[in-house]
């Protein structure tokens, strides 16, 4: 096959790409109120001529054929964002977040969106991470990349305290559970003083092998970037890494059995699958991601405190799940680039956001219940699509 | 507090009449728990320095959580109402509450600026506004949010009253004036208290106790007692069924939600007159304690849910008599103890009986 | 046609682009735009503190901008902190991660304040507290962007500790939030009633969105004591205000400048009546400059008050404008010319002199106490009280 007839296929994905990247650097660039508010209408406007001329359907094809290449695209794109905003320590920041939030709900992905289980305490186990970073980070001398590893074990062993009421309860009462939880974890933090009550905790930058990330990157007398590059780096590597993982996980036999526990628990233990053992193993490995991304934004924020970790936000991350389209991590992460990022830019609406986002779900839910970007059916080989 | 002669209390247990000394806890009545309870507790106040605690410290936390008790129960009845009807769990029940009880104060606010003074009146006027304004909501939100969603997985359905809730007390957060700030609620029953030593009786805690408790009497003789209690409750055991027998689902969905949300209008409008206070916030917290003593009291079942807002609020209470300086730990203690109730029951105290079309 | 197609979708998306950033562009004006910045609970309980404390800002700002010999324009921006320290420090980060912020006023509300502290030192960003009591934020570090202009809470539950044993309170039970702000307050009281011989029956901690208070003061009436002290902010006080009278606790309700606010009284209604309070600083109208803040506070007609703390937000910001005139809109230069204000170097405000000590602490000498009568908080030497034509509880 010549160049241009391997190329060619590519060709939509690296426009859209491409379209996309400016879109969101021009996006991110714009002060003026007006001046987003008119590249959100252009941009929603877009999308929605795409979808109506079929042009959308086109290039979800042609990515799915390539899903390594569109992975390698996606992160060139983040590169390159960053790249461009060196120096803008806000842009950098919110970058960062939507990072950690993705693999947050990536984790919260693979407990509900894959195997079913109900987790309503997503913020819960963020906060685990968060707080195990930030004691960690005080009193020991841990390095702090394993610092991020013991935050995903933390809350994934905070996790396991409720294994044993999630596992035996189906629906409406395993929703109870996680609530019930959540709620406890604020409160608790919030009364007891031994994790800094409703004062909060400071947390040390992160600091890897002498590379303080806390200060600004100064090479030579001209050029300083922000010290959130530092964080973006990490996050993307973290991200790519659970990203892969996740996807791997989907793709495999273990995916396999966790869908045939989501769709139909009885017929799954006919056909003999340990129902017990696949829930426990999406709810760890689960809490183990959100924990993950907690103790990365705990050392990039600087500081916590139980009123971050609310029941409203463990809402939210459920929100952009299902916006995003249960089961499609594609679909979380542009769920997730808007929820965090237009709020944050239209000053005018953040005080509106939480009841925005709620109207928003209700919507969803009543006219497009299957999100975004809803799941495609299961694909054993890349590219493979029905006859 | 004077000592033992003066303050004993009949009791008619020897194993009380044991632990009755000078200086220490003079027994309490009650049970054979209760007796061991005052064992437990006068070991504990004669070591915090002989601190006794006399019949009207007691009577008066007993009162403090009948009242609990009431509210609790009266969202559990809610919540079960609407799970017994469609198998749903409504989460905007507690911001419903909140909404009703805002609803109440807005109304008695313009009607007393029209010039009614008397505050019957104006109590009056404020439960009927909020208890029809929330009953037409309650069926709004049936016909356009819950009926639509009838066939889509059961967590849709949570999912979406879930948002309302939040939709709700972000809504009168944002456009009710200084809706962020907690809004004094005005105090229309009668204040006259009368003393007992420690316990201080208010008639108007009286009243919302007497009021409260008919209320619950009334939703159950609405549920056994009438042709209508009678359809929801058929409806709640079988829907085709029902529909065979010539009832009209839909209409008793309706009525069911309207009764609810009226219901909570109601509660509401008791909260923030024991409070004195309503603000965006209480929806959330009561509703879920709500929610949690339905469950554990074992969805679908009234007597469960009753039961269930009793027993949540007996251990708050207890919580906080245990530990009085730390009062703050009740809620985390009851919300324990609902997850490990859920750990050995799944199903609530009083299980809610499945079938399972496999 | 796919050709066509893309090339229309690409020139659609590319107009939209130009569009936005032709919008974005501002144009250019006469005067150098500086901007500066408000921090302060503009949601919440203790909004109408936040939100006198931004008109008086805002004030501040545009009598400056009225002013022709100024050789700036400022623009002023607004952040809300709802007083939670999370939401704090993410508004800290804003303000100090956004290159064209020169300094800022911050901070009602002393659990977010100190939180907020790291955040402005590692950005470099000045900042002038403008409402915030707690003691640690100035005295708990070495950090020189940190001013404060208003005072401590040391001064006044030493005040109040001697004012109160004088009228002849014996015992005192106390209700503090679990805040930084909160646990200061029962500190410092408690230090100071003992050294005047008062004597503390029990001290509760409870958390600052608690909504039942029955436990605690039901304990409390079992001790009897001759006043309840409450260390804490408006919403919670309101509300065991009006607990309080439900149990039948008959104590004196006593409490700190974190309740002298209209929306105490107007929370608290007719329970509101004979509530004590101290605050640092003098009553608005008594200020030296006083009358002319609230003058043209008046004539810009914003429809809150300034509440206790709008002249102290006035005088921060206008502290931080006489600054930035002096020095040019540089953040290090503006940190070091206030670290000057000191001394002969002592700046001149509506609310007095400010003198920054080492730790950026201006110091506030005088200790207002008040007493609510009829709706009002009255200072205590003008009030029936004080005559003795009303008594207070107990006495």
């Amino acid at each position: 096959m010549s160049a241009r007839g391997r190329l060619a296929p590519l060709l939509p994905g690296i426009v859209v790409a491409v379209g996309v990247t400016t879109y969101v650097i021009v996006l991110l660039g714009v002060e003026s109120q007006t001046g987003i508010a008119a590249l959100l209408a252009a941009g929603a406007g877009a999308v929605l001529a795409a979808a109506r001329f079929g042009v959308a359907a086109r290039m979800g094809r042609a990515f799915g054929k390539r899903d390594n290449f569109l992975n390698l695209l996606v992160v060139l794109a983040i590169v390159v964002l960053t790249v461009f905003f060196y120096e803008d320590h806000f842009v950098l920041l919110m970058v960062a977040t939507v990072i950690i939030y993705v693999i947050a709900c990536l984790g919260l992905n693979l407990q509900f969106g894959y195997s079913g289980v109900l987790n309503f305490a997503g913020a819960a186990f963020f906060g685990v991470g968060c707080y195990t970073a930030a004691v960690l980070t005080k009193n020991t001398d841990v390095p702090h990349l394993v610092i991020l590893v013991a935050g995903g074990l933390m809350a994934a062993t905070v996790g396991s305290v409720l294994l044993l009421p999630v596992l035996r309860t189906r629906g409406h009462y395993s929703a109870v559970v996680t609530i019930a939880f959540g709620l406890l974890f604020k409160i608790f933090l919030e009364v007891n003083d031994t994790l800094g009550g409703p004062q909060g905790l400071r947390v040390d930058g992160m600091n890897v092998l002498g590379w303080e990330f806390n200060d600004n990157i100064e090479i030579g007398e001209n050029f300083e970037a922000s010290f959130y590059v530092n964080y973006v780096v990490v996050g993307l590597i973290l991200l790519v890494l659970a990203f892969a993982l996740v996807r791997r996980i989907e793709r495999s036999w273990i995916g396999l059995n966790l869908d045939a526990v989501r769709l139909d628990e009885t017929a799954a233990s006919c056909f003999g699958i340990n129902i017990m053992r696949w829930k426990i193993t999406a709810f760890i490995l689960g809490n183990f991601l959100i924990g993950l991304a907690g103790a990365l934004y705990a050392m990039m924020l600087g500081f916590i405190a139980p009123t971050n970790f609310t029941f409203g936000d463990s809402l939210i991350l459920v929100s952009i799940v299902l916006l995003g389209g249960i089961g499609n991590p594609w679909g979380l992460a542009v769920a997730t680039t808007i929820l965090i990022i237009v709020p944050e830019k239209l000053q005018a609406i953040q005080e509106y956001r939480f009841l925005l986002f709620a109207v928003m779900v209700i919507l969803i839910l009543l006219f497009r219940p299957e999100g975004l970007l809803p799941r495609p059916l299961r694909a054993y080989f890349p590219g493979w699509r029905p006859k | 507090m004077d000592g033992l002669g003066e303050q004993r209390i009949r009791l008619g247990y020897a194993q009380a009449e044991r632990h009755v000394r000078p200086g220490t806890d003079p027994g309490r009545p009650g049970t054979g728990p209760a007796a061991r309870w005052s064992t437990a507790s006068s070991v504990e106040f004669r070591t915090r320095k002989a601190h006794s605690m006399d019949v009207g410290l007691f009577v008066q936390y007993v009162m403090n959580g009948l009242m609990l008790g009431v509210m609790y129960a009266l969202v559990a009845v809610g919540f079960t109402l609407f799970f017994g009807v469609m198998n749903i769990i409504n989460f905007s029940h507690g911001d419903v509450l909140m909404v009703g009880a805002f609803v109440g104060l807005a109304t008695y606010l313009g009607v007393s600026s029209i010039g009614v003074e008397n505050p019957w009146g104006q109590l009056a006027a404020a439960m009927i506004v909020a208890a029809s304004a929330m009953a037409l909501m309650g069926v709004a939100v049936a016909k356009y949010l819950v009926l639509p969603l009838k066939n889509a997985p059961p967590l849709n359905t949570l999912l979406i009253t879930l948002m309302l809730g939040t939709a709700l007390h972000e809504a009168v957060r944002l456009f009710y004036p200084r809706g962020a700030n907690p809004q004094r609620f005005p105090s229309l029953l009668p204040t006259d208290a009368y003393s007992f030593g420690n316990f201080t009786l208010r008639i108007d805690s009286v009243i919302l106790l007497g009021t409260g408790l008919l209320a619950i009497v009334g939703i159950h003789l609405l549920i056994n007692r009438t042709k209508l209690g009678l359809a929801m409750r058929a409806v709640a055991q079988d829907e085709d069924t029902a529909k065979t027998m010539g009832i009209d689902f839909d209409r008793i969905v309706l009525i069911t939600f309207a009764i609810g949300s009226a219901l909570a209008a109601f509660t509401g409008i008791l909260h923030g007159l024991y409070y004195s206070e309503v603000n965006f916030a209480m929806g959330l917290l009561l509703g879920v304690i709500g929610f949690s003593s339905a469950i554990v009291g074992g969805l679908g079942n009234i007597y469960g849910a009753i039961i269930g807002g009793f027993l949540f609020a007996a251990l708050q209470t207890l919580g906080v008599v245990a530990m009085p300086f730390a009062s703050a730990y009740k809620d985390v203690f009851a919300f324990g103890v609902i997850i490990l109730i859920m750990a050995w029951r799944p199903t609530g105290l009083i299980s809610e009986k499945i079938s399972e079309r496999v | 046609m796919p050709k066509f197609r893309f090339t229309h979708f690409a020139a659609v998306a590319a107009a939209a682009m130009v569009t936005g950033l032709a919008l974005g562009m501002s144009p250019a004006g006469a005067k150098e735009k500086v901007t500066v910045g408000f921090i302060g609970p503009l949601s919440g309980g203790t909004s109408s503190n936040g939100i006198g404390g931004r008109n008086s800002a805002d004030l501040a700002v545009r009598l400056r901008n009225a002013d022709p010999n100024a050789k700036y324009e400022y623009e002023l921006l607004v952040q809300d902190d709802e007083c939670k320290p999370n939401i704090g420090v993410q508004a800290a980060t804003k303000f100090g991660a956004n290159k064209d912020m020169i300094a800022a006023a911050t901070h009602y509300c002393s659990a977010v304040a100190i939180s907020t502290v790291d955040v402005y030192h590692k950005f470099g960003l000045p900042i002038i507290v403008w409402g915030a009591v707690l003691p640690d934020i100035t005295y708990g570090n070495n950090y020189k962007e940190i001013h404060r202009v208003n005072g401590t809470m040391i001064n006044q539950n030493e005040t109040a500790a001697k004012f109160m044993t004088g009228l002849g309170y014996q015992t005192w039970a106390i209700i503090h939030d679990t805040t930084d702000y909160g646990k200061g307050h029962n500190k410092y009281f408690s230090e100071n009633l003992v050294k005047n011989g008062g004597k503390i029956l029990g001290t509760f901690g409870v958390t600052s969105d608690q909504q039942d208070f029955f436990a605690e003061l039901t304990k409390i009436k079992s001790l009897n004591p001759d006043v309840l002290y409450f260390g804490g902010l408006t919403p919670i006080g309101v509300r065991i205000r009006a607990q309080m009278e439900r149990l039948g606790l008959k104590a004196q309700f006593q409490g700190t400048s974190g309740i002298v606010s209209d929306t105490f009284i107007e929370g608290a209604g007719p329970l509101a009546e004979g509530v004590l309070a101290f605050r640092e600083g003098a009553p608005t109208e008594t200020l030296p400059g006083g009358k002319f803040f609230l003058e043209q506070y008046a004539k810009q007609g914003y429809s809150d008050p300034p509440e206790a703390y709008g002249a102290f937000a006035f005088t921060a910001m206008n502290l931080i404008l006489d600054t930035i005139e002096a020095v040019g809109p540089d953040r290090k230069k503006v940190r070091n010319a206030l670290n000057n204000v000191t001394g002969s170097n002592a700046a001149d405000s509506i609310t007095g002199k400010v003198d920054f000590d080492d730790h950026g602490q201006n110091t506030i000498a005088v200790i207002t106490k008040y007493v609510s009568q009829d709706g009002k908080w009255t200072v205590w030497e003008n009030s029936e009280y004080a005559s003795g034509m009303r008594k207070l509880k107990g006495m």
